[in-house]
């Protein structure tokens, strides 16, 4: 099947998802599955397009819900205002860690994210004059235009059609970065570095321009938790939540657009029906990032691609 | 030939701690003009391409490139002012597609970004097709057309080093540097890379060879220099080279023979 016919029957089934039922729990569960994708493709331009390992992604996801949260509760900017300065904020420390990180490579940078991400963790446990410390900031309020009063959103619902709107928009910016000059700069840095060089791509501005882009993505899906939820603690910037993200992409197909969207899918839809096992859950997921990696590396994506033959196969030398 | 000096090369001298693997060595290429650089193995010939390459600083000595200083200054911004080059062992991008390797070169001369992208506007939409354009005649050069939708893994080793020639022309640069093009070549595929070599430089484009192949040095070089130990020992016509005494005696003694 074409995109061309596929792509605009998946955007609509997505809008006329809610409708099929009034199950607001339902609802609830279709606006983590967005807000998770959101996440997870803002982590698959790092592991997908520059191809870096980052072990921080929830630290600036809850540089994202906190600076929201904060700034509705002392100026009563809850609205888009709030959203542009959490990723801002998010940006912000994406450009100085990255900045900081991004001249070493491999490993030893998803070491330095890991380092940088407890940090953050570990500040917004402790300083409680700003953060609340462990209690959290609760009483967050919802989502408006402009600040307190007037519009707001509310309900699942309302944040599904948002969150829905804020995945399209960034997955559709992933594709035509792919077609854009910048998005080359990205693979040929991810496949080749020297030779990236040797073609005149600045290695370390391209890799620190994709950094920042998805830490302020995440800044913004973390926003939109925080006036979602309502409540926030610090342990939004867990590890648990950094592995989750992984798990996404890794199994989802990193470097393509649905693989991280179809990853964030899995993690939800798992998490419900394992609820029941607890913390096993937990080993579930790290079994199936451990089996993804070994059988399918390409991710579940690359199993459609598989089945369909779209695939290129690589040809036998024809000389 | 115009005699217009294009890369030249003052006292370039680079030591690692004790050893001296290039030593005081004074070189101008001519706009247009094919030097090869060659030597024994161990002579110096890779130290003294990746300094120029901006691969390393030098340790003394300067570098100007169409009359800029660009002594020590990185690889991607020699490759900005219109340098590439090759790399001795095979590089490619080797998970993407042929053309997707060509269309990454054509970074240096193209300019819209993510947002003209994202808003699919004229200026992105002409440099797209610029781009397609430039890909399609870097491989039509090399004979890789054909192949253009393969894996670039899936590609025998002689088309993967045509290959890394179309990359490096498709970023269309005013100074080729190849360093051992024809490693692991048989004849066959040394004649096709002497030709295409000409080919490259009819178009324009001077071009640096280091090399060890003599035939394929003899073959296409206008000027050839000799490094033996780190040190220019002969510069000249491939003719007169191969005449000059040092230079049977430090390298060509060997191959001389069998040339």
């Amino acid at each position: 099947m074409s995109n061309r016919i596929f792509l605009p029957l998946v955007i609509a089934l997505a809008l006329a998802v809610p409708f099929f039922t009034a199950n607001t729990y339902f609802h609830h569960l279709m606006v983590l599955w967005m807000l998770f994708s959101l996440l997870a493709l803002s982590l698959n331009v790092i592991i997908g397009y520059i191809g870096e390992l980052s072990f921080g992604h929830a630290a600036f996801f809850g540089i994202g819900a906190y600076t929201a949260a904060i700034v509705g509760m002392n100026f009563g900017l809850a609205g888009i205002p709030g959203l542009l300065l959490a990723a801002v904020m998010a940006g912000l420390f994406g450009f100085v860690i990255g900045y900081v990180s991004l001249r070493i490579v491999g490993p030893q940078f998803a070491i330095l994210t890991l380092g940088f991400g407890s940090i953050i963790y570990t500040i917004t446990n402790y300083w409680v004059d700003l953060t609340r410390g462990p209690m959290g900031i609760s009483n967050i309020q919802p989502l408006g235009l402009w600040g307190e009063g007037g519009v707001a959103l509310t309900g699942a619902r309302g944040y599904y059609y948002l969150t829905l709107f804020l995945v399209i928009a960034f997955a559709y910016a992933c594709h035509a970065l792919l077609n854009s000059r910048t998005g080359r700069a990205f693979i040929a840095t991810r496949e080749n570095a020297p030779l990236a060089a040797s073609l005149g791509i600045d290695v370390f501005r391209i890799k620190l321009l994709g950094f920042v882009v998805a830490t302020a993505v995440a800044g913004v899906a973390g926003a939109v938790y925080a006036h979602y939820l309502t409540v926030i603690t610090p342990d939004v910037m867990s590890l648990q939540y950094v592995a989750a993200l992984i798990i996404m992409v890794i199994v989802g197909g990193r470097g393509t657009i649905a693989g991280p969207i179809i990853g964030a899918l899995i993690y939800v839809v798992l998490l419900e029906l394992l609820r029941a096992l607890g913390p096993l859950r937990l080993v579930i997921f790290a079994a199936l990032l451990t089996a993804s990696v070994i059988f399918l590396p390409g991710g579940i994506v690359s199993l459609w691609r598989r089945l369909t033959g779209e695939e290129t196969k690589p040809r036998e030398a024809a000389e | 030939m115009n005699a217009e000096t294009i890369l030249s090369v003052a006292g370039l001298t680079k030591a690692f701690g004790g050893l001296t693997a290039v030593k005081d060595v004074d070189l101008e290429l001519n706009r247009g003009e094919i030097l090869g650089v060659i030597g024994p193995n161990g002579a110096g010939k890779t130290t003294f391409f990746n300094v120029i390459a901006g691969s390393m600083p030098p340790t003394a000595g300067t570098v100007h490139f169409k009359g800029t200083d660009c002594t020590g200054m990185r690889a991607d911004r020699m490759a900005r002012l219109g340098m590439t080059r090759t790399f001795q062992i095979t590089s490619l991008f080797p998970a993407l597609s042929v053309i997707e390797n060509v269309r990454a070169a054509t970074y240096r001369f193209t300019k819209t970004g993510w947002i003209s992208s994202i808003l699919r506007n004229g200026a992105w939409r002409d440099e797209e097709a610029a781009v397609d354009r430039a890909a399609i005649e870097a491989l039509e050069f090399v004979d890789l057309a054909h192949r253009a939708d393969a894996n670039a893994e899936a590609l025998s080793y002689g088309e993967q080093r045509r290959l890394e020639i179309a990359i490096a022309i498709a970023a269309k640069p005013d100074l080729l540097l190849l360093d051992e093009p024809a490693a692991g070549m048989n004849p066959e595929e040394g004649q096709r890379l002497v030709a295409m070599i000409r080919g490259i430089r009819d178009t324009g484009i001077s071009i640096l060879l280091v090399e060890h192949h003599m035939r394929v040095v003899m073959g296409v070089c206008d000027r050839v220099a000799v490094i033996d130990h780190g040190e220019k020992i002969a510069d000249g016509k491939p003719a007169d080279v191969v005449n000059n005494p040092d230079v049977i005696r430090v390298y060509l003694g060997r191959e001389a023979v069998n040339a």
